[in-house]
């Protein structure tokens, strides 16, 4: 077989048999299948569409604009008004509870309403219930925006129609997805980096040079095994978001574009491993040389991880796709001048 | 332990960072510093959303809903053509003025979704330059918040809350932390400029009739109906990352050194030098906290923190280098010293994170750290109970943590390979020198418990009762029957105690004893009332009993000590034996904890 993948399966060996880096992997994945399932929840239970038929949101209604306001505030979704003749009669209602919201609104001479709205706080609620009321608000306003549009130079634009979509959608898309996927491509790149300066360290490296391998096998062997484990990982992330309802649009894309940001991130490791004789050095310069490369990337037309939403939320655009051919060919070509970089490195 | 060992320790570990660097790593070291400091400002300047132009909507340039297309980061203009939405160019098309053609797909309602927001804010803007101020915004909007039963207004104002809808984009509202009665009071969406927040009032008289004559309605109100920000959760989020990311190069660090120590056996000149264990590692410990330390002061100043926030993430940060150091301790090798680095990373930021999430609404946020910091930047009032229960639990943790390390930094255990569990089995068996011993060591796992037991309510208490109970009592007892337990196995495993009948039973009411008395640390959550909460009072009831009578304060005692006698029992024997036991302790442990919640809960 060839000794390249003999060494990569080595890696591979290695990393597997030291249970502990299993384990390690499992929190993982349970800490952010966890916590994504709470954020996603908790934004789902926040969009107005989303909770609006299960909660339902009772307001009191008061003040000489109660009338016009009460319809309004009706026809919001699970909203109902309760109309109060006096504000201390809605305020000890809400006491009571059997209100959820106090609206104290009143008209003045230049033709305004003015609101006083009182919410409970320090409860599960308060989030749904201004949410709501900002709706509600938000149509009044409209409303009587139209009523007054005499007085308007320029009228506002009519709103699109509500199809109950959610404002957050693009939340799992734009920041969960991209963390998921770039977080095993640092990883990898970082152990790669150990890797190496662990050969080192310990002194085994000469050991691994007097195998029958030449350098540039032995960065090919080393590079493999992390280069592959990372798009395993993100491919699992895609699969468990896809059976929970998350599709993704173009994977394979997606997952070339990790490949190609793993590559040469485990490049960076490797070059930093090989260029700094100490371990602790040789992170130091990975993670801030990682972080910089990252954040240099961020600067480009499309950041990393708007190509990534792009490509999973399926609006893809010319410059997505030039990224993420440019990726792979400064992978590529990063790491055949690593290869020959090393065995420069070796033979001096 | 000698300060001046200490001291000369952490100067040379210090010394040893700046020091021994070859010129080669320096300047590779000095050129990735360069290129971060120089992107970070450009990335400041420029701010790259991640959610740029997600959304696709076909639209012609001489069309009314161009505009606000444009103003919205997510939404991007595509060129309007036959079927554009059909031949999935675009997730909504606007055709003429008034209609709008929808992608029939989840994306495609939440596009449309996008835009309509879009154009609210457009439509803030555009009525903006009117000169009918009144006209152009007929509602103006104060919230108060008022908690039932008491009303004491203001307080949790969201003016500080992420805008994750850009519906007030255009508009900031500077929170007004102004009235009297020295509670600050913002409400929504109020700026300081005259608007009257409503302040406490007793006895719920009218409070709002004051604004109206206040404000004046000569300039564009900031508390219209679109500038109502909902408190939303996700920016302790991002505080989590902007705190916890920097500790992670910092604990990256101090774990590579710690296993530096354990590579070809060079900690051994230190250990044989008449430094003590403790001399070592705090001497090695403290650049690392210093250097957590500069990191977290300008970041809190940058994020306008002040000392309770910094006072609150330093425990984190303590407890961030405990675990790494036992990770190192127990760690054969560099890359598993990464995954080690990794888990603890994510597994605190979880901690720090998810219950964050809730601050300002709910109380169950108080556990975590960073709720101290949210408060702090919204100029809250400072609250010790909270305070206590963030910090308490990671502090005493971290230095349990060091207790642990120290037991096993020696010769025996520092310079051989063992995997991580049997090494950390080693860890907890060092200090059980004596029956008395487990009980102590029982307490000191208190406060990991305790972490774990809040962890489990913060994840579950959004799940319905009637599941949420069951869920958080079955973990409960495996918690608290693992903590009482798995040191004793740990003892037998090392041969501290003689494998018999007697010393098992001796040493499972010791724990159970050491348990009961820890277990009123779990008082804590009383300050903030977090057990009137039915999932918290699941969790934590137990260690109130015995305000009532004495046999209420007997039957913890009994049931602690009894349960940890059976899993010491089991433990005598063999690892089998230690797990079946253990699954028997634990279902006493359910039956009780259930029979407490039915009938006196």
């Amino acid at each position: 077989m060839d000794s390249r993948l003999v060494l990569a399966r080595r890696e591979l060996a290695s990393l597997r048999r030291e249970k502990t880096i299993v384990l390690a992997l499992a929190i993982q994945l349970f800490v952010a299948a966890f916590s994504s399932v709470l954020v996603v929840g908790l934004v789902s239970l926040y969009a107005p569409g989303a909770a609006g038929g299960a909660v339902a949101v009772d307001v009191g209604v008061t003040g000489d604009a109660a009338d016009d306001l009460g319809p309004v505030v009706d026809r919001g979704d699970a909203m109902y008004a309760t109309y109060y003749d006096a504000e201390r009669a809605a305020r000890a209602g809400f006491e009571r509870g059997d209100v959820d919201a106090v609206l104290v609104a009143d008209r003045l001479d230049s033709g305004r309403t003015y609101v006083d709205a009182t919410v409970p706080d320090g409860s599960f609620a308060t989030t749904v219930v201004v949410s709501r009321l900002k709706a509600a608000l938000s149509r009044y306003e409209r409303q009587r925006r139209a009523a007054l549009s005499t007085r308007l130079d320029r009228q506002p634009l009519d709103l699109p129609p509500e199809r109950g979509g959610s404002t957050y959608h693009g939340f799992t898309y734009t920041v969960l997805i991209p963390a998921l996927a770039f977080l095993p491509a640092f990883i990898s790149g970082s152990i790669a980096a150990d890797s190496i300066a662990e050969e080192r360290e310990r002194e085994t490296w000469d050991l691994l040079r007097s195998a029958p391998l030449s350098i540039p096998e032995i960065v090919d062997g080393k590079a493999l095994a992390f280069v592959a484990i990372a798009p395993a990982q993100v491919a699992c992330w895609f699969a468990f978001l896809a059976l929970n309802g998350t599709p993704i649009h173009a994977p394979l894309a997606a997952l070339g574009f990790v490949t190609a940001l793993t590559g040469l991130l485990v490049v960076g490791g490797v070059a930093a491993a090989l260029a700094v004789p100490k371990h602790r050095e040789a992170q130091l310069v990975y993670s801030f040389g990682a972080l910089g490369a990252f954040g240099a990337a961020s600067l480009l037309p499309e950041s990393p991880q708007n190509v990534v939403a792009k490509l999973a939320i399926g609006s893809p655009t010319t410059i997505t796709w030039l990224t993420v051919v440019g990726a792979i060919v400064l992978g590529v070509v990063s790491y055949a001048a690593t290869r020959v970089a090393a065995a420069r490195a070796a033979t001096t | 332990m000698s300060p001046r060992r200490v001291l000369r320790i952490a100067r040379w570990e210090a010394g040893r960072n700046a020091g021994t660097i070859d010129r080669r790593t320096a300047i590779l070291l000095a050129c990735t510093l360069l290129v971060v400091a120089l992107v970070a400002p450009a990335l400041v300047l420029s701010a790259p959303t991640p959610g740029q132009g997600v959304y696709r909507v076909a639209v012609d340039d001489a069309n009314p809903y161009r505009a606000p297309v444009a103003l919205n980061d997510r939404l991007s203009a595509v060129p309007p053509g036959a079927n554009a939405v059909e031949r999935g160019r675009a997730d909504v098309a606007v055709v003429g003025t008034s209609g709008f053609v929808v992608a029939d797909s989840a994306k495609g309602r939440a596009a449309l979704a996008a835009l309509r927001s879009a154009t609210e804010a457009y439509n803030d803007r555009l009525m903006a330059t009117e000169n009918d101020v009144a006209a152009a915004f007929p509602v103006t909007v104060d919230v108060s918040y008022v908690e039932r039963g008491t009303r004491v207004a203001g307080g949790s104002g969201g003016s500080a809350a992420i805008d994750a809808d850009d519906g007030a984009g255009a508009r900031t509202d500077d929170g007004g932390t102004t009235v009297g009665g020295g509670t600050t009071a913002d409400s929504g969406a109020t700026t300081g400029d005259g608007t009257g927040t409503t302040t406490a009032v007793g006895g719920g008289a009218s409070a709002g009739t004051a604004g109206p004559s206040v404000s004046g309605d000569a300039s564009a109100p900031a508390n219209t109906p679109g500038g109502l920000t909902p408190p939303f959760p996700l920016e302790s989020l991002l505080l989590a990352f902007v705190f916890v990311l920097p500790l992670n190069v910092v604990i990256q660090s101090y774990g590579s050194s710690v296993l530096d120590e354990r590579v070809d056996r060079r900690g051994e000149p230190l250990l044989v030098s008449p430094a003590t264990r403790a001399d070592i590692v705090a001497g090695k410990t403290l650049p690392y906290l210093a250097a957590a330390a500069l990191v977290t002061v300008p970041i809190a100043y940058a994020v306008g923190a002040g000392v309770a926030s910094v006072l609150a993430v330093l425990p984190l940060a303590a407890l961030f280098l405990g675990v790494t150091f036992l990770g190192a301790l127990f760690a054969r090798s560099y890359k598993e010293l990464t995954f080690v680095t990794v888990t603890v990373t994510v597994v605190l930021m979880a901690y720090a994170f998810v219950p964050a999430v809730f601050t300002e609404v709910h109380p169950i946020a108080a556990i975590s750290p960073l709720s101290v910091v949210v408060r702090d930047i919204r100029g809250d009032p400072f609250q010790l109970g909270g305070f206590l229960l963030a910090t308490v639990p990671v502090a005493t943790a971290a230095v349990v943590c060091y207790g642990l390390g120290l037991g096993v930094y020696r010769e025996e255990d520092l310079f051989t390979q063992k995997r991580l569990p049997a090494k950390a089995l080693d860890a907890l068996a060092a200090p059980l020198t004596s029956v008395r011993r487990v009980g102590l060591l029982t307490v000191a796992l208190v406060p990991f418990v305790l972490i774990a037991e809040l962890f489990a309510v913060a994840s579950l208490f959004v799940a319905p009762p009637d599941l949420a109970v069951p869920i958080v009592l079955v973990l409960v007892a495996v918690i608290e029957e693992v903590a009482k337990s798995v040191h004793v196995y740990a003892g037998f495993t090392n041969a501290r105690f003689e494998r018999a009948t007697r010393a098992a039973l001796a040493l499972g009411v010791a724990s159970g004893v050491g348990f009961f008395l820890g277990e009123k640390l779990l008082l804590l959550t009383r300050l903030v009332g977090l057990s009137d909460l039915t999932v918290g009072g699941a969790a934590f009831g137990n260690a109130e009993l015995g305000a009532g009578s004495l046999a209420l304060l007997a039957a913890p005692l009994v049931l602690h000590a009894v349960t940890a006698s059976v899993s010491a029992l089991g433990a005598r024997r063999s690892a089998r034996g230690y797990a079946i036991a253990l699954a028997g302790a634990v279902l006493l442990h359910l039956g009780y904890n259930y029979t407490v919640v039915t009938t006196v809960g």
